[in-house]
């Protein structure tokens, strides 16, 4: 076992790593490195809840460091680098109202925005400082999501940016308000749906959503009507 | 006063910079050449090239007047300065001030203007489209290498380089958040600064691509050798800061010939390893075009940012 220092610094500087990680999604445009980014991202948040782990002995940090190993470094980013290579864009270069830059811009005011509403709510709470430094830095990730989740167009950056909010969430778990694992089992569940349903939606990804809704309507749905059409004709004959 | 440990200091620091740059250079051709399948130039080329230019004769356009014949030893010149700046293995007593991080910006920012007006000087349009280039992408990264040192002096409560190198070897900073982040803006700000991938390509002579190199076409024999060669200790300072910030290891704090030899071996080793893997970023990057470079830069930003703030709230 490490001492508790040493666990703490530790902790600190996966803490800053994770959030570079954030600011490296916000500002990435190639596909695949995004998704390695949000391995790499999960691979911390597993190290962080083993680093605590260590100093604070409860068996759920532990599975909640296996849960984020199995789930979100090997299997939902296999799954979304399966999808990538169907769709075969290396690319996201559109973007809604904001570019990357200006993105990064804004996670600078927003991470100060988050220190300044946390100082007033936790103050009270004599945290250490790096419980403090846990949350503040899990609720910008979750906003740093957010903010990709509705900059980007197309729909497997989206994806990553919920599951960056997702990572937020966690992260702050972690070091304030301890989620029962329940729910973080069930998080991880609406995430595999999400990463599923997007899988079936895989032929779609290449566009954006409004171009997707189009093809949706041209492709899927006239074909089942059609089909339907023929199914009543060929019961009408028998 | 002038003591004798100043002295040492001078010239032992200006001799290891001068002979350890080029090979440092040298590291960075050999990587990149084996990550693209070649062999590569032997470990001691660099060395060779700049024996062999010193050696041959100095020519210059008509056109062109002192600014070409004063710049390499001007830019040489100051270069060295600055390297006084950046102590590779130890630091002395008194450092009377030279380590000054706003003082070593100046002189680099002086050095780089000198280059500017000579690639202007000749009057080819080449030469004036590298400087042009230049000094476009220095206005934009000159304001985010200020906060990156910016928040270096805040991060270690100092604005002399020596305080600082002698802070880090003593506390055990390789945990220090603050200093991991403050690692990737400085790696940003080398790589700009030494006109590498994806700012710049140090190989080709396309004159589109080219930033750095388009300033040196003017200049042949000596005064080339002499600006690659404070290109080189450039690049092993900025090097220098990046290694005794972040891995100080060895970083000699007593003032004992083995200290400084352990610390002069350790120096060699750590600087290999971060010229390999100067040689491996460079490889594995694409050149980014040059209005897609403030990307790059607001990444740095951004860390330096998150940096100063990190202490702020600390």
């Amino acid at each position: 076992m490490i001492s508790a220092a040493l666990a703490y610094s530790i902790t600190q500087a996966l803490l800053v790593l994770v959030l570079i990680t954030g600011a490296f999604i916000v500002t990435r445009k190639d596909l695949l490195s995004l998704v390695s980014t949000y391995q790499m991202q999960s691979l911390l948040l597993a190290g962080i809840a083993l680093t605590l782990y260590s100093v604070e002995e409860s068996p759920m940090l532990l599975s909640l460091a296996a849960l984020t190993l199995i789930s979100k470094v090997l299997v939902i980013p296999y799954i979304i680098k399966k999808i990538q290579k169907q769709i075969n864009i290396p690319r996201d270069v559109e973007f809604h109202y904001i570019s990357p830059i200006a993105s990064i811009f804004i996670t600078i005011f927003l991470i100060l925005i988050v220190y300044g509403a946390f100082t007033n709510i936790l103050k009270d709470l004599a945290l250490s400082s790096l419980f403090y430094l846990g949350a503040v830095f899990g609720i910008s990730l979750t906003l740093m999501g957010m903010l990709i989740t509705f900059s980007r167009k197309k729909v497997i950056t989206k994806i990553i940016g919920y599951l960056t909010m997702e990572n937020g969430v966690l992260l702050f778990s972690l070091f304030i308000t301890e989620l029962p694992f329940i729910i973080e089992v069930l998080i991880l569940v609406d995430l595999f749906m999400i990463v599923l349903l997007a899988t079936i939606l895989a032929i779609g990804m290449d566009s954006s959503i409004e171009a997707f809704q189009e093809r949706f309507q041209h492709l899927h749905i006239e074909d089942l009507q059609e089909k339907l059409h023929l199914h009543r004709k060929h019961g009408g004959a028998n | 006063m002038i003591d004798t440990n100043y002295i040492v200091y001078v010239l032992l620091n200006t001799a290891l910079f001068i002979l350890i740059s080029p090979l440092y250079m040298g590291i960075v051709k050999i990587i990149k050449a084996r990550a693209q399948g070649r062999i590569g130039p032997p470990l001691f080329q660099q060395y060779y090239n700049l024996l062999k230019l010193a050696q041959k004769e100095r020519v210059y356009s008509k056109k062109s007047s002192a600014i070409t014949r004063m710049t390499p030893y001007v830019n040489i010149t100051l270069i060295l300065t600055a390297s006084l700046c950046v102590p590779l293995v130890f630091a002395p007593f008194n450092s009377g001030g030279i380590g000054n991080i706003i003082l070593f910006l100046y002189i680099l920012a002086l050095a780089r203007f000198f280059m500017a007006i000579a690639g202007l000087d000749a009057g080819s349009t080449f030469g004036g489209m590298g400087s042009s280039r230049e000094m476009s992408v220095s206005s934009v990264i000159e304001p985010i290498t200020i906060i990156v040192f910016a928040a270096l002096a805040y991060t270690l409560g100092t604005t002399d380089l020596h305080q600082m190198f002698q802070k880090t070897s003593q506390e055990m900073t390789i945990l220090n958040p603050a200093l991991i982040l403050i690692s990737i803006p400085l790696f940003i700000v080398l790589i700009v600064e030494t006109a590498r991938v994806p700012v710049d390509n140090p190989e080709t002579h396309l004159e589109l691509t080219m930033i750095h190199e388009t300033m040196l076409l003017e200049y042949v024999g000596r005064d080339l050798a002499l600006m690659e060669l404070s290109h080189a200790i450039k690049q092993t300072m900025l090097m220098a800061i990046i290694i005794n910030i972040l891995i100080p290891w060895g970083f000699a704090t007593q003032y004992t010939a083995i200290a400084i030899a352990v610390g002069m071996v350790l120096f060699l080793i750590k600087g290999t390893l971060l010229a390999a893997f100067i040689g491996v970023f460079e490889s594995s990057m694409a050149k980014t075009r040059l209005f897609g470079l403030p990307n790059l830069f607001v990444v740095a930003f951004f860390l330096s940012m998150l940096t100063i703030w990190l202490e702020v709230f600390k």
